[in-house]
């Protein structure tokens, strides 16, 4: 199996996201009101894909191993081969 | 409130593998197979009003290396997908949405299922559609939601039904939604031509199921950033070869009855694990990021980055640049056109399959006046809907498998009376 990746950048990568995760979940680390909210509000600020992009995840699942974890082939159909 | 989901983020941590790391497949933007938005988000709308959204795509590819010629045919397609999404108020709680919609492709790998060296490209239409309910809860933080959907094409039928819920924290600031779904689904078997064991061309069904199980918390950083982490756990059992996929073996010469059809195992778990970050750097400038590793029991390990930067021309109008890399191993049974042993239990040729890097990059724009684009008169007494905003986008995308793609896209947003 080629490995594209090296295994020591995952890692650090991993490290790196457990941190950030951590950070974010630390209580009292944020306090947001609601009417603070302007720049999070924005359209542009959603944690997810904009509808329009869903065909792209689509074709994406479609034409890469790896996808299937974000719609497309794990089932609902084919659509193209 | 805020420590209540601390205790699941170790539960998340568990579920990764010791050698991998990160994806997040947040499903709330699926054309089909979704119709329980997974997100207090998704299921807000202004109150009393629909939403209509008309979207179409038109995709086409071009390559060399078509897995129904085991690895070196073809890959051309294209693919025309027109599709409805209504999303209904019944009340000032649940609402009701329908995702209908069709992919009108034609495919030349596709019409070498039965002569290799056939030109002209096979044609079909699948059709789809999915359909959810969500209800708030009366805590006014959690919602609930059920969805059922279909969709059947020449050889291929799907079932499915999902299950969604969402709660987010009191102050808005943290929110954890779970989602379930499972997909029944009934290939047609169709083998090559020259592999059919009785001669006719159709020999049967096979079924496949599919689990989906995603998790997405997402966190209120600052005034400016945000971030969510997520996983999406899949495990299918079933047929997931393609029965019409040809290998072709060392020793062998490739002319017509010297290859076999794709094998692959009758399960397969998949695990990714995301994080997604946005932040508004500037008044006019915001950055959208998300990272993604996915691996699973094939042997396919994934690493995703995808980085979007809107650009605020003015408050309604926005341009956004994005790109995406993809790099991926090939899974334990990809071996390329006459590179595969007799000895072989499980064998594919679909390039799909193999080691490989991808880069996608494009530009899309958003044209979302606060009082909408326009207003007219609808049939339904008159009533006046609003025409309230339009995406536009483009994708270039490109493999080094020899494999280029090009994707327009469009979304029509209007608000119903």
């Amino acid at each position: 199996m080629t490995r594209v990746f090296p295994f020591s950048t995952f890692s650090r990568l991993l490290r790196g996201l457990v941190l950030v995760v951590a950070a974010a979940a630390l209580p009292g680390c944020v306090s947001v009101a609601a009417y603070q909210k302007v720049y999070l509000n924005d359209e542009d600020m959603k944690l997810a894909n904009k509808r329009v992009e869903v065909y792209e995840t689509n074709f994406e699942s479609y034409r890469e191993g790896a996808g299937g974890a974000n719609g497309g082939k794990v089932g609902g159909g084919c659509g193209c081969n | 409130m805020k420590n209540k989901y601390l205790f699941l983020l170790p539960g998340l941590g568990l579920l990764l593998p010791l050698n991998s790391l990160a994806q997040g497949g947040n499903t709330q933007n699926r054309v089909d197979g979704y119709g329980a938005p997974t997100t207090t988000e998704a299921a807000r709308g202004a109150a009393g009003e629909a939403e209509l959204n008309i979207l179409m795509s038109y995709y086409q590819q071009d390559g060399t290396h078509g897995a129904v010629e085991g690895g070196r045919g073809t890959e051309h397609l294209t693919d025309l997908t027109p599709t409805i999404i209504l999303n209904v108020p019944l009340d000032t709680v649940s609402r009701l949405s329908a995702n209908l919609g069709m992919d009108v492709y034609a495919s030349a790998s596709t019409d070498r299922i039965d002569q290799v060296l056939s030109s002209p490209s096979s044609q079909d239409t699948r059709f789809h559609a999915d359909f959810g309910y969500t209800r708030q809860l009366a805590d006014r933080r959690t919602i609930v939601g059920l969805g059922a959907g279909f969709s059947t094409e020449y050889d291929y039928r799907s079932f499915n039904v999902a299950a969604s819920w969402a709660k987010a924290s009191r102050d808005g600031n943290r929110e954890l939604s779970l989602a379930g779904q499972v997909f029944f689904d009934q290939a047609t078997i169709i083998r090559p031509a020259e592999l059919r064991v009785n001669g006719s061309r159709e020999d049967g069904t096979s079924p496949r199921q599919s689990y989906n199980l995603s998790a997405v918390l997402s966190q209120v950083l600052t005034q400016r950033l945000q971030i969510s982490v997520s996983t999406e756990l899949v495990y299918q059992k079933g047929l997931l070869s393609t029965p019409f996929h040809r290998v072709y073996f060392q020793g062998s010469t490739g002319a017509l009855g010297e290859a076999k059809v794709e094998a692959l195992p009758g399960s397969r778990f998949k695990y990714p694990v995301g994080l997604r970050l946005s932040y508004y750097a500037s008044d006019l400038l915001l950055v959208r990021g998300f990272y993604r590793f996915y691996n699973d029991d094939f042997g396919i390990q994934a690493h995703t980055l995808e980085v979007e930067t809107p650009v605020k021309l003015t408050p309604f109008f926005v341009l956004y640049p994005f790109y995406r890399y993809h790099t991926q191993t090939a899974a334990n049974y990809f071996a390329p056109y006459l590179q595969h042993r007799p000895s072989e239990q499980y064998y594919t040729s679909d390039y799909d399959l193999s080691g490989f890097s991808a880069n996608k990059v494009g530009l899309g724009l958003r044209y979302s006046p606060v009082y909408g684009i326009g207003r007219f008169k609808t049939p339904f007494k008159g009533r006046i809907a609003q025409f309230k905003a339009l995406d536009l986008r483009y994708a270039y995308y490109r493999r080094s498998t020899d494999l280029t793609a090009n994707i327009f896209s469009a979304d029509f947003s209007f608000i119903l009376p």
